[in-house]
């Protein structure tokens, strides 16, 4: 048995449209007005240099607050999410599969998992529903359904946070998921299966935004659109075969056909974290503000 | 008190009524649970444990009380393969001032020590986790390990935590971590695009310091007690 909570919100097919999006982390302009549109059923291939934006943007449009949108629009099925909550943009239909997941001390991933359905339903699962619904998730995604027990993604290796991303997805059924990086710290079992469960939301009428640096999950994909950011913009949009030329070119043949030069790597500002003696208060300060 | 007796090991529960002094003394081969709950009005105690060869020390404290005061405990590894295992849960939710200080001395060689003190400050309570770990000279091969950590959830509350370590013997393996902040903004980012609001997700977390001491005590009458305290405490 499945859970399909996406496959319950009925109507029109859903459109992520961003406009001029200009975003700040600690000050430090990351996106300098960004044009991207991706819809229920498309699959956006999103490549670019490291250190250019990527992430940022998912990050933005999950709602991030450490990430500050100083212009420009999120629209996602026609309402503007800007002040809606990550929590609320997640029951919109939003998923974000991150980079690095976090580590969460003590919280049981079943547990978790649990509250994350539910949340999603005006009714809560019976136990008898989640349990199936949740060994079906892990079957797969080739989890040994033992690790629902662990804590969640603390000890997991890269590959099992990456597949367990996916679970969540899966369990979640998203209108527009969100995958960063999602192959990297897989091996290519791992990446079969995860292509797989990609394949399968596809069916369902799932869209996608997938940023990768690779070609050969995009083989695996097939996805319908590509942009290339760089610079904090959008510089290239165009089909599928963007992606075949970047495998084999990189990204020297923007500057010479566009004449946009491809800065280095933006350096993310250090966190301010002060240590006292022995280390025995971290960041106390902040925690009183 | 509830002492459970098998042989060279013991188990006892004190639950409330814990006495002002105490000590035990962990017989070669042997092994002590103590399992320490208190839910309402406590007094300041001071707990001594001697473990000898081969012996074992377990001992929990789920503390949900409502005093202000001063909790000790000073374990002393005395014989070679001795160890220690100690896991604090405590809760300050009002304008309580808790004071812990937890002492683990390795005085001969192959002893093991874990410590780990977790903390929820609330409302105008203050949280003190003050650890000491000392290996002696000769307590070869010997493994101490300090975790404490307190999630101060309002303004007005406050934490601090103060690992020491004393190492006087070169081969050993000694660690320790303290954390006294506000909770993780991306362990909250993390479970909130998931669709689970704020204050669930704060939940989720806070059990997730809490609910690992429920592992030790194998009362279930006790556990669920222990688990509503924790739901009531944050």
């Amino acid at each position: 048995m499945s859970i399909r909570i996406g496959a319950l919100r009925g109507g029109n097919m859903a459109t992520l449209t961003i406009k001029n999006l200009h975003v700040s982390v600690k000050g430090n302009e990351i996106l300098r007005g960004v044009d991207l549109e991706v819809k229920e059923g498309e699959t956006l291939a999103l490549l670019g240099p490291n250190g250019h934006g990527k992430s940022t943007l998912l990050a933005a449009i999950m709602g991030n607050p450490s990430y500050t949108v100083t212009e420009g629009s999120v629209v996602f099925d026609g309402q503007d999410i800007q002040a809606l909550t990550p929590d609320k943009r997640s029951l919109a239909g939003l998923f974000l599969a991150m980079q690095y997941p976090s580590e969460i001390p003590g919280l049981n991933s079943a547990d978790f998992l649990k509250a994350a359905i539910n949340a999603h339903r005006q009714k809560p699962l019976s136990l008898f529903e989640f349990y199936n619904s949740l060994q079906t998730a892990y079957s797969d995604m080739g989890i040994p359904f033992e690790m629902s027990k662990r804590n969640l993604n603390e000890g997991f290796s890269g590959g099992e946070k990456k597949r367990n991303e996916m679970l969540q997805m899966k369990l979640l059924a998203p209108r527009i998921a969100l995958l960063d990086e999602i192959d990297s710290g897989l091996d290519v079992d791992a990446m079969g299966i995860v292509a797989a469960a990609i394949r399968q939301e596809q069916k369902r009428g799932g869209g996608f935004l997938v940023v990768s640096h690779y070609a050969r999950l995009y083989d695996m994909i097939n996805p319908t659109k590509t942009a290339i950011l760089i610079n904090g913009r959008v510089v290239v949009k165009g089909g599928p075969e963007i992606i075949k030329r970047i495998d084999k070119e990189g990204y020297e043949w923007i500057k010479t056909e566009f004449g946009i030069p491809v800065e280095k790597e933006t350096d993310a500002p250090m966190n301010s974290v002060s240590i006292g003696a022995c280390a025995t208060k971290v960041r106390l300060d902040d925690a009183k503000k | 008190m509830m002492p459970k007796n098998n042989g060279l090991s013991k188990e006892i529960t004190y639950v409330d009524a814990i006495p002002e002094k105490a000590s035990f003394l962990v017989p070669e081969e042997g092994s002590l649970k103590l399992l320490l709950a208190s839910f309402g009005d406590l007094k300041d105690f001071e707990i001594d444990v001697s473990v000898n060869k081969n012996g074992m020390f377990q001992g929990a404290f789920a503390d949900f009380s409502s005093f202000s005061g001063k909790v000790i405990l000073n374990v002393r590894l005395l014989g070679e393969g001795a160890s220690c295992d100690w896991h604090l849960a405590s809760v300050g939710s009002k304008g309580e001032k808790k004071s812990f200080f937890t002492s683990v001395t390795h005085e001969a060689p192959h002893t093991t020590a874990l410590m780990s003190n977790y903390g929820i400050a609330r409302g105008k309570s203050f949280l003190a986790f003050s650890g000491t770990s000392e290996i002696l000279n000769g307590s070869r091969k010997s493994t101490t390990r300090q975790n404490a950590k307190i999630i101060v959830f309002d303004k007005t509350a406050d934490g601090l935590a103060s690992p020491i370590l004393k190492i006087s013997e070169n081969d050993v393996d000694a660690s320790h971590s303290a954390v006294v902040g506000r909770l993780n903004e991306e362990h909250l980012f993390y479970l909130e695009s998931r669709g689970i609001g704020e204050e669930e997700a704060k939940r989720l977390i806070a059990l997730g310091y809490l609910k690992p001491i429920e592992r030790y005590f194998s009362d279930q009458s006790l556990v669920a007690r222990i688990d509503s305290a924790i739901e009531g405490g944050i």
